[in-house]
């Protein structure tokens, strides 16, 4: 059966590995990819343990549907102790990995300890081997890939690997699978460096044997059609994820000038339009790719038109690297946020924070809180397209003072720098926020203020909430699984019915972050894709595993939870600014200067904003300061955790 | 596409609803169903003024590319002119 494949527990500090098998039960509570490795986390991870220390946890996982006959089920996820944050770390990439993976018998790799030299681990058909990674140390994250499969006969290899950032411990350093496919949030790459562990190399040839494989095949021809008739996905299809950049600037939905403007003027040569005809020029008409099983095939490859890397082949770059390394600096040429995603992809380092850091000391040195003797004479204004290359090369390298400092991240950095520089971080829980601006959507400012892994727009942001969509349609979507007649409003720069969105979203999310699929394959942008309702049958004709809506539901709900618990033990508190549930003041007193007339002058209502939280926990069952209840905990059956079940 | 084949889920029904040809304004409060003449390159919103530059994605499914800048500062300018006279008649500024 699909649902056979296992758990590996590897211990780089002596060794060892032990495999075990997934229990039903444990299934149905959790499902699988990232929520089941909520659960992993909070029973593996001692509570307050060094991020970078040996008994830091990290897991690698595909989902519950990963390889079977199910379409876009590509996302391979990573969980650990986050570096950067101090709490919870996650991230979710698409590409090869996790299918391949699947195909090697395994499902969830729990990998704790460090090894004395650099190696890595070479999985194989049930098999479990450590290797010498000496001579992989310093290779960039493409460089690795290409060395394993020549090391080990095999172009098919598929690889986790790390670049040099992670090497370095830039705690927002990725993990990376294929040319740009990054799990690049929270400094998974760190915590793989900090354990010496280069790559996680996985090449399978077992049968994955589905349920019910005639019907799951015929019944996927509609899961496709679904998802490839969606608008959204036509779109996607042809100009990739950035062209929700280029929607959200028309706008004034977009950060520039580190949350000075709200919207980047004349970016004409970055409108997805833009790379489209630099990837059909550089690659020919047929340019756009996709992930294992996918039919979107979201991703553009295109060369590098000009500059110092004409000519070099890469692929994306995806919306966050427009606004890292266009909107956010400032900087208005296609020539330098394809050059900076080249770089950032062979680095290993997470596009959206270094955009980001980069930009804050960008606002830090034109308000003079740091200045030319410690950038070492680097004139770090905005739109300084060479400085802002030079400073991907610094931090990822260490190299230089603020170099150095901002690879830390930003609240180490601010507290370093000192003078009010804090006040210029736009962060959450210690991660930088996405470069949209959320000032006149309270829906998406309560997303990522109350989102599990810090500011994340990839955990619960009801982006269809930008489409004005009836409220008759948004009943229809949001009243099931679980009944609701609550507030909802057409208006997306109300705030009632809002937390209902955010937490409904939440659950959607964990439950497609756990099957394993891709997001632009729910209702995620297209209110007509897959939810709670498609999502059984699937599992169903795949897998043999009867789940109603609801089971899906309860069990997203139980791994939010998981990541809510562990994070309260590793010290979230409601109104902390570092740690907490909270947006940076600019928010609530700065308002929009740019875009749509209705935008100019909006800003968060500070009370009303409030009143949303209260609201949120209030769905979730947690009481006023964000702590789950104890009744809520028995209706989810976490009363006992950590049970370490596995 | 629900467990049961014959129940049609929320998503599944919605499809019904789908538009092909038209965009939306996108001024927040406006998002008024634009629908341009096939293949042109331009419109703006009646009702707000927003002006935007297209690109069809197919020959059936137009895409805002972008605000027309000049239209777009001039309208940003003529709010916050409007906002600032309104904050200093009510002593907020």
């Amino acid at each position: 059966m699909a649902l056979d494949r296992k758990i590996a527990y590897i211990d780089l500090s002596t060794g060892k590995s032990e495999i075990k098998p997934i229990p039903l039960e444990v299934r149905k509570k959790f499902i699988g990819g990232r929520g089941l490795d909520a659960y992993l986390l909070f029973n593996n991870a001692p509570q307050g343990c060094d991020p970078l220390g040996p008994e830091n946890t990290l897991i690698i996982s595909g989902g519950l549907l990963t390889a079977t006959c199910a379409s876009a089920t590509s996302r391979t996820h990573i969980m650990a102790k986050s570096p950067l944050t101090g709490l919870l770390g996650s991230t979710n990439m698409g590409g090869f990995f996790s299918a391949e993976m699947a195909w090697a018998d395994f499902h969830h790799l729990v990998i704790t300890g460090k090894a004395e030299k650099p190696v890595y681990l070479w999985i194989h058909n049930g098999q479990i081997e450590i290797r010498d990674a000496v001579k992989l140390w310093g290779k960039s994250s493409t460089e690795t890939q290409w060395a394993i499969r020549e090391e080990l006969g095999d172009q098919e290899i598929k690889s986790a690997v790390i670049g040099q950032a992670g090497e370095n411990l830039v705690t927002y350093a990725n993990v990376m699978t294929g040319i740009k496919n990054a799990g690049g949030r929270t400094g998974m790459g760190c915590v793989m460096g900090s354990k010496n562990l280069k790559a996680v190399a996985v090449r399978g040839t077992m049968d994955v044997k589905i349920a019910h494989p005639l019907e799951a095949l015929e019944f996927n021809k509609k899961f496709i059609e679904q998802i490839t008739t969606a608008k959204v996905n036509k779109t996607q299809g042809t100009l990739g994820t950035h062209f929700i950049w280029g929607a959200t600037n028309s706008w004034g939905g977009i950060r520039t000038r580190n949350f000075q403007f709200n919207q980047m003027e004349n970016a004409d040569e970055l409108e997805p339009e833009s790379l489209d005809d630099i990837a059909t020029e550089t690659m020919g008409p047929y340019h756009m790719t996709g992930c294992f099983g996918c039919q979107v095939h979201c991703r553009a490859q295109y060369r590098i038109p000009s500059g110092p890397y004409a000519g070099i082949y890469n692929e994306g770059p995806e919306y966050t690297s427009f606004g890292a390394f266009g909107s956010e600096p400032d900087c208005n040429k296609a020539e330098t946020v394809l050059t900076a995603n080249y770089l950032v992809n062979q680095y290993g380092v997470d596009n959206l924070e270094i955009g980001s850091i980069i930009s804050w000391a960008m606002e830090l040195y034109e308000l003079g809180i740091i200045t030319s003797k410690e950038t070492d004479g680097i004139d770090l204004r905005f739109s300084n397209a060479d400085a802002l290359i030079e400073m991907i090369h610094r931090i990822c390298t260490r190299k230089g003072w603020l170099g150095n400092v901002l690879a830390d991240g930003g609240i180490p950095a601010s507290e370093k720098i000192g003078k009010h520089s804090f006040d210029y971080l736009i962060q959450v829980k210690g991660m930088n926020n996405l470069h949209s601006d959320e000032r006149a959507t309270p829906g998406l400012a309560l997303n990522i203020a109350t989102s599990s892994r810090g500011s994340d727009h990839l955990r619960s942001r009801p982006a269809i909430d930008l489409y004005h969509l009836p409220e008759s349609v948004l009943r229809k979507i949001y009243s099931s699984p679980v009944p609701y007649e609550g507030p909802l409003s057409s208006d997306s720069m109300e705030y009632i019915g809002k937390p209902w969105q955010v937490f409904w979203q939440e659950n959607c999310y964990m439950a497609v972050d756990s099957i394993g699929i891709c997001k632009y394959h729910t209702t995620f942008l297209g209110a007509t894709l897959p939810n709670f309702e498609d999502w059984p049958r699937a599992i169903y004709l795949n897998t043999g595993l009867e789940l109603t809506p609801k089971d899906i539901w309860d069990a997203a709900e139980r791994s939010n939870n998981m990541e809510r618990l562990f994070n309260l033990r590793e010290g979230l508190t409601r109104y902390d600014l570092v740690k907490g549930d909270m947006l940076n003041h600019r928010y609530f007193d700065e308002p929009c200067l740019r875009g749509a007339p209705d935008v100019i002058g909006i800003m968060i209502d500070r009370k009303k904003f409030d009143v949303m939280v209260d609201e949120f926990y209030g769905h979730h069952g947690w009481d006023k300061e964000g702590v789950p209840t104890q009744a809520t905990l028995t209706r989810l059956g976490l009363e006992q955790e950590p049970t370490h079940l596995l | 596409m629900a467990i049961e084949n014959e129940k049609v889920s929320a998503s599944e029904s919605l499809r019904k609803t789908r538009t092909y040809g038209k965009v939306r304004c996108m001024n927040p409060s406006c998002m008024g169903r634009l629908e341009p003449a096939p293949g042109s390159m331009q419109i703006t919103c009646p009702v707000c003024g927003m002006s935007y530059r297209l690109f069809w994605v197919t020959p059936e499914l137009p895409r805002i590319r972008g605000p027309v800048w000049e239209v777009n500062r001039k309208l940003a300018e003529e709010v916050m002119a409007k906002k600032k006279l309104e904050a200093s008649k009510d002593g907020s500024l």
